[in-house]
């Protein structure tokens, strides 16, 4: 008895420091809103994003100002107005992957996945639950997954004229194309 | 109709053409044309890095919103879709770098890894590097 627990104990600490963690640093988060006049659509190639495949957590942290906008105009109403992206610079998302057995990462494949966790925009936390898809490849892992968020929940607040010309949330979809940390 | 009736009309057609030209000259804004504009600093890839990696606050304070040219050896070239390209220079740090995202890259395979190039862009800020948008490669310098 006293040896499958050392060797459990073991086995635990072989895969701790092998715990496999994956990366990337051009991670891709966009957002969309529909609107009579104009659509709202922003991009960001810069998030960084890290997953551990042993734990299935994942974390990812964007740059507000590393959103795109084509407009500059509403780039710039974006960050001064409405994110004030100078008090609130980035955003995090802390969470897990919840069906990680389900996820085989030694064979290629797509898998469906729920990640839940904790989002932060200007500050304000709220948990979220989200269905993706984790798509194991030749070198890497793509993690790819859409939702919705409400801009109140994060106390965005966009002026009640404007307002009704959005839809009341925006699509926000993740693309991360994470390679494996080399061990050092 | 009298003399001043008609100067009183001009008037406010000419300030009412000029509110609509000025919003839609407004709304029409681009982004800052970072090849031709002059830079607010000059610096290398190392130098910038440091900065923030010593003090981001003093360096978010100083860099954030102005326009950088940096100076480095392009260490990665990563197309992130179909139109934008992150380069990232080379720095002193091996798990920290500058990250320069071109969100319209015209010509990507005129550059490559182990090139010394100048950037300009404007600085968003550090997450695990410096991040830089809307750049543009300024060619002829070393």
């Amino acid at each position: 008895m006293k040896r499958l627990f050392l060797l459990a104990f073991f086995l635990n600490i072989v895969f701790a420091v092998n715990g496999q963690k994956y990366m990337t640093k051009n991670g891709f988060i966009g957002f969309y809103s529909h609107t009579p006049m104009e659509d709202i659509k922003a991009d960001n190639n810069q998030v960084v994003g890290v997953l551990d495949i042993s734990t299935g957590e994942m974390v990812f942290q964007a740059l507000i100002k590393s959103f795109h906008f084509d407009r500059a105009l509403m780039e710039e109403h974006f960050n001064e107005n409405y994110m004030e992206s100078e008090k609130f610079p980035k955003s995090l998302f802390k969470g897990k992957i919840t069906n990680l057995a389900s996820v085989d990462f030694s064979k290629t494949g797509t898998y469906d996945v729920t990640v839940e966790g904790d989002l932060t925009i200007r500050d304000v936390t709220n948990k979220i639950s989200t269905k993706g898809t984790i798509e194991v490849v030749n070198g890497g892992i793509n993690a790819n997954s859409k939702f919705n968020i409400v801009p109140e929940d994060y106390k965005i607040t966009i002026p009640g004229v404007v307002r009704d010309k959005f839809d009341k949330s925006m699509a926000v979809t993740v693309t991360m194309k994470y390679t494996p940390i080399a061990n050092k | 109709m009298k003399l001043y009736v008609k100067i009183a009309l001009f008037v406010v057609l000419f300030i009412a053409v000029s509110g609509i030209l000025a919003a839609l000259i407004l709304y029409n804004k681009k982004h800052p044309d970072t090849a031709k504009a002059k830079p607010d600093f000059v610096v290398t890839a190392t130098v910038l890095q440091k900065e923030f990696e010593d003090n981001e606050a003093a360096a978010s304070a100083r860099y954030i919103n102005k326009i950088l040219e940096v100076s480095g050896t392009i260490v990665t070239i990563t197309p992130t879709d179909s139109i934008s390209t992150n380069i990232s220079l080379k720095t002193g740090s091996d798990v920290s770098s500058v990250i320069c995202n071109f969100h319209k890259m015209t010509n990507p395979s005129r550059v490559k890894t182990g090139d010394e190039i100048s950037i300009r862009g404007e600085c968003s800020g550090f997450l695990m590097d410096v991040l830089l948008k809307n750049c543009a490669v300024i060619p002829g310098r070393k």
